[in-house]
């Protein structure tokens, strides 16, 4: 584990009204690297996501964006540093992308600051990273719904943040759409150094794309670390109650889960 | 640019029409010369202090419902939004009814002091009852649709009890008439928009914003709940001042701030004036066909408005039937 | 105790509540009258100013409220069975609108006509305002729902009040006639009217008796009442042409009187369960009790001021539809 997380959770606990999603949760996000939150349905990923992102309000405990409290960074500062992708995001009717991308620069800009070179850089490279050039001018109802998740990732990439949090981000689309999102993320990690962390279903994708995997559980940490280290048998049962095998993948030697049948269970 | 050169023209035309047109009609050369000082008493007498308030007046009250309309629209984000349709001009209608009908010949800066009270009950009404989960804007609208319901019960319930000839002439006002115009309403309505119509303007990129929904908005750093709370304060204000000044004139802030989009697309920055100078056409267009259509009698613009705009927005609702 | 039982029990608490009521508002008034006086003046009317005021006064009052209640909320009851539509009622839809702004155009026409006479404008201005709120409310994907129909619904109201004004603005002495009206009131009709009146009122009631078992079909909406082999065409036409008769029928014999036709039918369902065969007598009683009880507790409260059944109505009505819309879009999306 680095020694400088680039965002951490103390203690941080989320309820809503009288059930804790997550208690007393504590977690390093690395800085500079792929981190991937995986855990079955209900286990608090999103909530967690969305608190360190600032959506959502803490009952008690703190995050630590480079080290500082997050409730005492402004909301402007604090959204030039983190973004999120969330989900079920909506555009208002009739928006275009390059409409959607430019809201993307609302906290680099001064109440009465004018549009400048710098906001067109950004809103250009966000288009071209996400391949939209082409679409720029169509209306974000027209688009597949593979296109309408790279415009808000756009969005958020034009916000030029140093941390990127991305909520089921593969969710809802096809093979060929997941990769290029993840793709896109790894490139950003490898030439820019951005921090990412991603909700991911797929534990093989997971554990493909990202350098440290945080599992959760129940609103708790599991365990965290490289996914080589950390995925085994073991783990995948007690997490998601499934009976899998793990082989080492042979594309690259990471861990590859495959469910068991039930006449498989039985065999074993 | 040029959409805004035809519009800035028509309202031009419609401004002339509505000095030159009338029972003593009166010819463009004569208001040039009245307006240079030279005119005879008698169209001196008409232009300044009949029609002239009455068009700026027309002016000022559409230029305030197409910004109401466009702020509304944007916050609540839903095209079918309109502070009419929300309750909150009934909420102004009734407060400054409550004045007209039961002080005696109220002065003419209580009416939108009601007004705005009123208004902005209605608001923190919509807010409290309709806000839990951010914003639902189906729930937004159907509460809306009870409060105006509410608010026109209130209206039959003065109505009834009023004397007389206070409510008949209350109900011509509530029609939404520009008949009353006089240069006293015409600068207390202006000293009125004012303040919020320069705010929100300044404020455009916080409306474009807001339009992403409540998370969008906050991922991006903008402190939404204040934020959304001064575009409803400014929109109450605004909505107000018009109703004040002329009573109930419906769907001119659902049709301006639609024609503005299509004028000038989505920005806030584009859509809030554009927005001003459609709603300003319109009334201009609702009162001159009022006065024209049935001569002698009077048709109030709000009529005149509410017979257009009802099927305009039956349209709007045909085309967004798979969205609402 | 059984539910069948219950609910008989219910109806028949209903129809005592109704009896009282309709008692008590014919005795109170600007002059009270006590109830020998009332039964005097059938069974042994002797031409008395009392008599006379029990006889022209009172009970047109009564039969008004009772008929216009009963209408309005089956009506209501109809109209939240057929579209599945818990915000429908002939107020919000319309309906009502339309019927009265055909009655303001028939009386500056023809002034003077029968009540025979206008009852058929309110029916054909109803059958108008049915037709459009539906085919544009109903247009497009997920089909009629509440959010489209209830928006309909205001925006022909709005549209039609303003053609009504728009008439009244050129007509005064039609003015004189509808202003009062025009809030919905049962104040002032002549037994001759009502009698005009209540034959299609009742039409409408004991059709609406009759199908009720067709309506609580059509409840289940239409995919499994098709499944269940009911013809949806025929049964919505005629659940269709009974709101008219209802709703146009009321309207013109006291005006519209707004959310007798919403909440009535909900109480209902709040204390009879969901099902129409049920709801539909609850609400014909139910509906006649609420006009009937508050017309005559104004009168008792504000005896020198006639204030219009249908400004209590909307007070009353208004915040019901608001807690309504509020608790069904927090359920589940409209």
């Amino acid at each position: 584990m680095p020694s400088d997380p680039a965002l951490s959770a103390r203690g941080a606990s989320i309820g809503y009204r009288d059930r804790a999603v997550i208690d007393g949760l504590d977690l390093n996000v690395p800085r500079g690297a792929f981190t991937a939150l995986i855990g079955p349905n209900g286990s608090g990923k999103s909530t967690l996501l969305r608190a360190l992102a600032r959506l959502q309000s803490l009952s008690s405990g703190q995050i630590l964006l480079d080290g500082r409290a997050l409730a005492t960074i402004g909301p402007r500062e604090a959204a030039r540093r983190v973004g999120i992708l969330f989900q079920g995001a909506s555009a208002p009717e009739g928006m275009t992308v390059s409409e959607l991308v430019q809201e993307g620069r609302y906290p680099h800009r001064s109440l009465f600051g004018r549009w400048n070179r710098a906001d067109e850089a950004a809103c250009a490279r966000a288009l071209r990273l996400t391949k939209l050039e082409a679409l720029a001018d169509r209306p974000l109802d027209t688009l597949s719904g593979g296109q309408r998740q790279r415009a808000f990732v756009a969005m958020v990439l034009a916000q030029e943040t140093g941390i990127l949090l991305l909520d089921e981000p593969t969710t809802y689309l096809d093979l060929p759409h997941q990769l290029d999102i993840l793709e896109l993320a790894g490139a950003l990690v490898r030439e820019e150094g951005t921090t990412v962390v991603a909700a991911i279903h797929d534990i093989n994708q997971a554990a493909r794309y990202a350098a440290h995997l945080i599992v959760l559980k129940d609103g708790a940490v599991v365990t965290a670390g490289p996914p080589d280290a950390i995925v085994t048998p073991a783990l995948i049962e007690e997490v998601f109650a499934v009976k899998a095998m793990v082989v080492p993948s042979p594309v690259d030697g990471r861990p590859l889960i495959l469910p068991l049948t039930r006449a498989e269970r039985e065999d074993s | 640019m040029m959409a805004f050169v035809v519009l800035a023209a028509s309202i031009a035309a419609l401004f002339g029409a509505s000095v030159a047109i009338g029972d003593e009609p009166i010819a463009i050369a004569e208001i040039a010369r009245v307006l240079l000082g030279e005119g005879d008493p008698v169209a001196s007498f008409i232009v300044e202090e009949v029609r002239l308030p009455r068009a700026i007046l027309a002016v000022l009250v559409g230029a305030a419902l197409g910004t109401g309309g466009a702020i509304a629209q944007a916050v609540m984000r839903n095209p079918l939004a309109e502070p009419g349709i929300l309750g909150i001009n009934g909420g102004a209608a009734l407060a400054a009814l409550i004045v007209i009908v039961e002080i005696e010949s109220p002065p003419a800066r209580l009416l939108p002091l009601a007004a705005f009270a009123g208004a902005l009950i209605t608001a923190a009404a919509i807010y409290a009852l309709a806000w839990n989960d951010g914003t639902s804007s189906l729930r937004i609208i159907l509460v809306g649709l009870g409060l105006n319901a509410l608010a026109g019960a209130g209206v039959g319930f003065i109505s009834a009890f009023g004397d007389v000839t206070t409510v008949q002439q209350a109900q011509v006002w509530l029609a939404g008439s520009l008949y009353r115009a006089d240069w006293e309403t015409v600068r207390v309505l202006a000293v009125w928009l004012v303040l919020p119509v320069v705010g929100v303007l300044l404020a455009a990129r916080e409306l474009d914003v807001l339009t992403l929904g409540a998370d969008a908005a906050r991922a991006l750093g903008q402190r939404v709940e204040p934020t959304s709370a001064a575009m409803i304060l400014a929109m109450a204000l605004i909505s107000a001042a018009a109703v004040a000044a002329a009573g109930l004139i419906g769907f001119v802030g659902l049709i301006a701030p639609h024609l503005a989009r299509r004028i000038g697309g989505r920005r806030s920055r584009h859509v809030l004036p554009l927005a001003a100078l459609s709603g300003a056409a319109l009334v201009l267009a609702a009162d001159l066909v009022g006065r024209l259509a049935l001569s002698p009698a009077n048709l109030p613009a709000g009529i005149v408005t509410t017979l257009i705009g009802a099927p305009f927005f039956a349209l709007l609702l045909w085309r967004r039937r798979d969205a609402v | 105790m059984s539910t069948l039982a219950s609910r008989r029990l219910v109806l028949l608490g209903l129809a005592v509540a109704l009896c009282v009521s309709a008692a008590w508002s014919l005795t109170v008034g600007t002059i009270a009258l006590p109830l020998q006086t009332i039964v005097a003046a059938i069974i042994d009317f002797d031409g008395s100013r009392e008599h006379l005021i029990a006889a022209t006064v009172r009970f047109p009052r009564l039969l008004a409220g009772l008929i216009a209640g009963s209408a309005f909320a089956v009506a209501g009851a109809i109209m939240q069975a057929v579209t599945n539509n818990p915000l429908a009622s002939p107020g919000i839809l319309g309906i009502n609108a339309g019927a009265a702004l055909a009655i303001v155009v028939a009386l500056s026409v023809v002034d003077g006509g029968a009540a025979g006479v206008y009852v058929w404008c309110a029916f054909a201005g109803a059958a108008a305002a049915a037709i459009v709120v539906y085919a544009v409310g109903s247009a497009g994907r997920g089909g009629a729902t509440p959010l489209k129909l209830a928006l309909a619904g205001a925006i022909l109201s709005a549209f039609v009040g303003s053609l009504t004004t728009a008439i009244l603005i050129f007509d005064t002495a039609s003015l004189d006639v509808v202003r009062v009206w025009s809030i919905g009131s049962v104040e002032g009709r002549s037994l001759a009217t009502i009698m005009a009146i209540a034959p299609y009122g009742l039409v409408g009631l004991a059709g609406a008796l009759l199908l009720r078992g067709q309506i609580a079909t059509l409840s289940l909406g239409p995919e499994i009442a098709a499944q269940l082999g009911q013809n949806l065409a025929v049964w919505r036409l005629a659940a269709a042409a009974i709101v008219v008769l209802l709703a146009g029928g009321a309207v013109a014999l006291t005006g519209p009187i707004g959310f007798v036709g919403l909440f009535v039918p909900h109480a209902a369902r709040l204390i009879v369960g969901t099902d129409y065969r049920w709801i539909i007598p609850a609400s014909a009683l139910g509906g006649a009790f609420v006009v009937v009880f508050c017309d005559a507790l104004l009168r008792a409260v504000l005896p020198d001021r006639d204030v219009p059944v249908g400004i209590a109505m909307a007070l009353i009505g208004a915040p019901f539809f608001i807690h309504l819309a509020r608790s069904r879009t927090a359920r589940r999306p409209l």
